[in-house]
């Protein structure tokens, strides 16, 4: 089952794309990490997922083929948005009473316990609460409506690194109990690998990169040796990224496995990090899901 | 980095039923102060009232007990007309009050409903909950509308019964355009009406403050247009026409008073007056007031019975009118265009909730 599917989804807003021809099937029981510059149709993508926008063209699913947004979908799928807005004026207490009450599924005894965990306590107004409490209880809040699809829109922007770690450990251990897919959208590149498990890399509103990560990183080599031979062994590969220095060239490319390098030429494994902003640095490179071409040299389809 | 098993999907609902007990509880914990406040102008608008009438009470009795009602023309009867002329203070101030009240509903329920969440981001939350937003919108307007619905029923029927009295001494009318859009079901209508239009306006706004200011606008702009002309217009409408009645001064024209004051049908509006001449037309108000002219200035030097002076020349003074039977007709057609008028907007407001983007 695809937690989300999309087919030539776009999505206008007056004049400017926010997303175009956006194909996707994203397989339950990951933790998807959907990545991708500012303005680049993250947010967009994640409402369209949880029926806050509709879509200009094509279509969104959810779990299965439920329409985004129908009210099967909404008692399945969790959303924090960006920023966690909840209501600032009430009460924490009040906040988890609203929340209760506006889902039939709703295991309020796991927030109340929650909060006392994270020593959040019940009686303040959520105004008062530190950003890392407001998200903290944002998720509690969804966390409690047991869903099967949680969607977090930059969940970690405004956190210090403590907040963060602290935010993730709850995702991931409520995910860990309870095994439910996440897709979460977030600018701190270097923190991904550590949560999550699949990857889509969004620019100019297009779907630039996707798949499981380990794929992605065993797909994906760094191969340095000297400058002057890097167009010919470039050439072999599908090249995502060359840096030259005077006598040394790195180049970021594709494979499908075991090549055959020249003297002087060393392959190392790539990092999530490296690999994502070696993407998000060209966008007209991308590596989407779709059937392999081979070629002599064993490396994988060309897709500049 | 974590690879887990696919997640266990849960059984589909079939059934979706309209959480409404739920979303009382939600409306009263996001509403809370607004709605705090408007209890507490309904109670104080109830208890004034009340303590009104209660201060009409011993002389509009003795004002019965002394056979007034059927003929005031008795000795004691002037005076208790003139207690009551000159205690209308608070009675007008109740007026002036409930015409306030869909004012302040638009503008501090009503407007901020939609447009606060918009503006705060809030309907991020709301409208992934597992309600649906199109649910949470109707649950919370219809809960309202029943809220200010019984409420303002109450208030309606506690003026009128404060303006009993003052309609029997003639002081009063609930013709008036001023009771007429504040008792019966008029004054539910017109907060039925604010509370769908501020609604209307916040969610297409999306801005709380301009939502409010344009609300307050609005609504204050329509029940001054109402009191000045629209409630006289609708009046108006299929009057009866009467050649028997004889107001003093012969006023020509527009009337709009409370047929009591002219010895006119009880309970009855008096709408308009005109002229016929011998040959049957209307006369123009020119033509009308030369009539009279000639009149006053006969050899008679303005002792003249009018009636006899008109019938002798063959004209006629018409009024029309409309009689007391009709009033609750006018009210429920009037009611029932306003509240009209809010479900469309409600329509309407559910429609950008559900489209909005």
């Amino acid at each position: 089952m695809n937690v989300v599917e999309t087919s030539g989804l776009a999505k206008r807003y007056r004049r400017t794309w926010a997303l175009r021809d956006c194909n996707l099937a994203v397989p339950a029981g990951r933790i998807v990490a959907l990545v991708g510059p500012n303005g680049a149709g993250k947010t967009t993508l994640l409402h369209c997922a949880v029926g806050l926008c509709t879509a200009t063209n094509g279509n969104i699913t959810v779990l299965g083929g439920l329409g985004a947004g129908s009210l099967d979908a909404l008692e399945r799928v969790a959303f924090v948005a960006q920023d966690a807005p909840l209501y600032k004026y009430l009460s924490v207490r009040s906040m988890v009473a609203v929340a209760r009450n506006l889902n039939s599924r709703f295991d309020q005894a796991q927030a109340e316990e929650r909060l006392r965990g994270l020593e959040i306590p019940p009686d303040r107004k959520v105004g008062r609460l530190s950003g890392g409490q407001q998200a903290q209880l944002a998720l509690t809040l969804a966390l409690a409506r047991g869903p099967d699809l949680l969607v977090l829109d930059e969940p970690l922007a405004r956190l210090d690194p403590l907040a963060r770690h602290d935010f993730m450990a709850l995702v991931m251990a409520a995910v860990a109990a309870s095994g439910f897919s996440v897709i979460f959208s977030s600018h701190v590149v270097s923190e991904l690998e550590r949560f999550a498990d699949y990857l889509i890399v969004l620019a100019n509103g297009r779907v630039q990169m996707v798949g499981d990560i380990d794929d992605l990183l065993t797909s994906h080599a760094v191969l340095s040796g000297p400058a002057e031979e890097s167009d010919l062994v470039g050439g072999q590969f599908t090249v995502v990224q060359t840096r030259k220095a005077t006598r040394r060239a790195e180049i970021l490319v594709r494979t499908t496995g075991e090549s055959r390098l020249p003297n002087g030429w060393e392959s190392d494994d790539v990092s999530l990090e490296e690999l994502v902003l070696a993407y998000l640095r060209d966008p007209s490179a991308s590596m989407l899901p779709g059937p392999l071409a081979t070629d002599e040299l064993e490396v994988s389809e060309v897709a500049r | 980095m974590t690879t887990l098993a696919a997640a266990p999907v849960s059984p589909l609902r079939s059934e979706h039923p309209v959480p409404w007990k739920a979303m009382a509880r939600v409306t009263w914990l996001q509403r809370r102060p607004a709605l705090i406040g408007l209890l507490v102008v309904f109670v104080a608008c109830a208890l004034s009232i009340v303590l009104g009438q209660a201060g009409t009470h011993a002389t509009y009795a003795s004002f019965v007990a002394n056979g007034c009602v059927q003929n005031r023309f008795h000795t004691p009867c002037g005076n208790f007309e003139n207690w009551f002329a000159e205690n209308t203070d608070l009675f007008s101030a109740m007026v002036i009050a409930l015409h306030v009240v869909p004012v302040v509903i638009g503008v501090f329920v009503a407007a901020p409903l939609l447009s606060r969440e918009l503006e705060s981001g809030t309907f991020r939350f709301t409208w992934t909950q597992a309600v649906g937003r199109s649910r949470a919108v109707v649950t919370t307007l219809v809960l309202l509308a029943l809220f200010v619905t019984v409420a303002t029923c109450i208030l309606g029927l506690l003026l009128n019964w404060f303006a009993h009295p003052f309609e029997i001494i003639g002081i009063e009318s609930q013709w008036q355009s001023g009771l007429f859009d504040t008792t019966g079901p008029m004054l539910v209508a017109w907060t039925l009406f604010a509370l769908a239009l501020g609604t209307f306006l916040g969610a297409l706004i999306g801005r709380t403050v301009a939502a409010m200011a344009v609300t307050a606008a609005t609504v204050g702009g329509l029940l001054v247009v109402s009191f000045v002309w629209l409630v006289h217009q609708l009046e108006a409408f299929g009057a009866l026409a009467t050649n028997r009645l004889m107001p003093m001064g012969l006023n020509i024209g527009q009337l709009n008073v409370p047929g009591a004051q002219y010895n006119g049908p009880v309970g009855s509006w008096l709408v308009r007056a005109w002229f016929a001449g011998p040959d049957g037309k209307r006369l123009s108000a020119a033509a009308a007031y030369n009539v009279i002219g000639r009149m006053y200035d006969g050899p008679a030097n303005g002792k003249v019975d009018p009636s006899r002076w008109l019938s002798i020349h063959h004209y006629i003074y018409w009024v029309s009118y409309q009689p007391a039977s009709r009033f609750w007709v006018f009210q429920i057609i009037a009611a029932a265009i306003l509240i009209g008028l809010a479900a469309l907007l409600a329509f309407a407001t559910v429609r950008i909730v559900r489209h909005r983007a």
